[in-house]
């Protein structure tokens, strides 16, 4: 193993969001409070967003921070709160479980790295269009119209669907 | 200036350096014109109202905004006792970083830009919706049933407005072809009559109200209705972090007036090409103004809207304009060929 890094812009911004990530899953599941975890997920999500930037794939990157962080951060917060939480606190400690978890996540860990080590990564066919959102334009738009078409009947679908179950909880007045 | 690529370069502590240094230089613009900018309001505002506005502090006071800036530095930084302690601190800091990361991509001119961001005006919704989330947090954290119903009203507001507000700008991204702000304005060279606003009056009319409305500003100021909400989300907030959530609302007010200059008034070109002999920047800084002003002439003059009827305004009017704008948009350019 050969840790003879360029440290170029590329390398130290993958790795101040790599750790920005992690940092923010890592605090969704520590902390007690919903409002916490919502927000520390919000910043996962942002993080995310910005590897993407460093891919050069900006489209997804905005939209990911406009549709993650953006809306359902936002809605997850309204549901939050909106509800009560007067049973919010530590649970009890469960010590086989959790052993057994970390076994879990040890074996996990050791197949993911074996897996990215024995794995070739090929060099992409041909460079990045210089505008990349305009090609994921025309991409969904020609090649990927039917997909894309049907994509949107769904979200049609359960925008009624969501509709109708808001009407019916009214109707019993 | 070509904009700067440090990605693929080493990163040298010159380059970290540069980069920090313009960042800065982007924070002392922008630190004067929110002290500026809320001196000109008072001073307009006065002037509607037939007042003076500040006249004591400083030469034709001039420095009235710096006075009360030092003024909220100075004064004693209160945290209720019952506030979630965390996410009150967070809450200012989370609503300023956004507002001013949103100023990296703004081409001032042909050739002064930071960013040059294929994805153009999507960047601005997307980090305007991290603020949205902060106001709500603000007004959760607090713990007080006004900051609440105020940081509510505001995120509903915002997320409702964004749409129509993000639609109304498709009509000059199709005329243009591009997302690009910097291709946007070039679309739009030529005579005064070129500009968005005349061939997109539909877009540039949702888009007014819509980002007014993003702006929480009056005739949308129902966040922070004095008269219903006592103050709104900021309720229980004192000293330097108000001033945080202050400033935040100035950067976005700063950047919406760019963005009008830049998607519907011809950026850094001259109202007709003969004028061409003034720098770019000139021009984008007169029609900045001018936006800016009209913000200031809107507060002035508008009463509130009822919280029912704002709702109503963005889902059954601004939204089906802005659609019905794209497919005449689309009619135009495939009939009669305009645009790109």
């Amino acid at each position: 193993m050969s840790f003879n890094i360029d440290w170029t812009g590329e390398f130290i911004a993958f790795f101040a969001l790599a750790v920005c990530a992690i940092v923010g899953a890592v605090m969704a599941l520590n902390f007690t409070k919903v409002v916490h975890m919502a927000l520390s997920l919000a910043f996962t999500f942002v993080s995310l967003a910005g590897l993407y930037v460093v891919l050069d794939a900006e489209f997804v990157a905005f939209v990911q921070v406009l549709l993650y962080v953006g809306a359902v951060t936002i809605l997850m917060i309204f549901g939050i709160m909106m509800t009560k939480h007067q049973d919010e606190g530590q649970e009890a400690a469960r010590p086989l479980l959790e052993t057994l978890a970390a076994i879990g996540c040890l074996c996990l860990l050791a197949i993911l790295i074996f897996a990215i080590r024995d794995a070739d990564f090929p060099d992409p066919a041909g460079s990045l269009p210089a505008d990349t959102t305009r090609e994921i334009g025309k991409l969904l738009f020609a090649r990927m119209a039917i997909p894309f078409e049907l994509v949107s009947v769904l979200l049609t679908v359960a925008f009624i669907g969501a509709v109708a179950l808001a009407k019916r909880e009214e109707e019993p007045k | 200036m070509e904009p700067l690529r440090f990605i693929d370069k080493p990163l040298t502590w010159g380059h970290a350096g540069l980069m920090v240094l313009m960042a800065v230089a982007v924070l002392a613009v922008v630190i004067l014109f929110v002290t500026y900018a809320i001196y000109f309001e008072r001073k307009v505002i006065g002037w509607m109202q037939f007042r003076k506005g500040p006249n004591r502090t400083g030469p034709l006071g001039l420095l009235q905004t710096v006075a009360d800036v030092s003024k909220l530095l100075l004064k004693e930084d209160t945290i209720p006792a019952k506030a979630d302690r965390g996410l009150f601190i967070l809450a200012p800091a989370l609503a300023f970083i956004p507002s001013f990361a949103v100023l990296a991509f703004i081409p001032y001119s042909q050739h002064l830009q930071f960013a040059d961001l294929n994805v153009g005006f999507l960047y601005y919704i997307a980090l305007s919706g991290v603020t949205t989330i902060a106001i709500v947090i603000g007004g959760w954290a607090s713990n007080n049933k006004y900051a609440l119903l105020g940081g509510m009203r505001s995120a509903a507001q915002m997320i409702s407005y964004e749409v129509p507000l993000v639609i109304s700008v498709v009509g000059c991204v199709m005329l243009a072809g591009s997302l690009n702000l910097r291709d946007i304005v070039e679309a739009q060279s030529g005579y005064f009559w070129h500009w968005n606003f005349l061939p997109q009056i539909v877009g540039f009319a949702v888009f007014v109200v819509a980002a007014i409305s993003e702006l929480n500003r009056t005739p949308f100021d129902l966040p922070e209705a004095e008269s219903e909400l006592v103050a709104g989300y900021h309720v229980e907030y004192s000293g330097f972090r108000f001033a945080f959530f202050m400033l935040s609302e100035y950067v976005y007010v700063y950047a919406i007036a760019c963005l009008t200059t830049i998607l519907f008034l011809g950026g850094w070109h001259a109202p007709i090409p003969q004028l061409d002999f003034i720098p770019g920047l000139i021009w984008f800084v007169l029609k900045f103004a001018f936006v800016v002003f009209c913000l200031f002439w809107i507060r002035a003059t508008f009463p509130r809207l009822r919280v029912d009827q704002l709702m109503g305004l963005a889902w059954k009017v601004l939204l089906p304009l802005s659609i019905l704008n794209i497919f005449i948009t689309a009619a135009c350019i495939e009939l009669f060929g305009m645009g790109g």
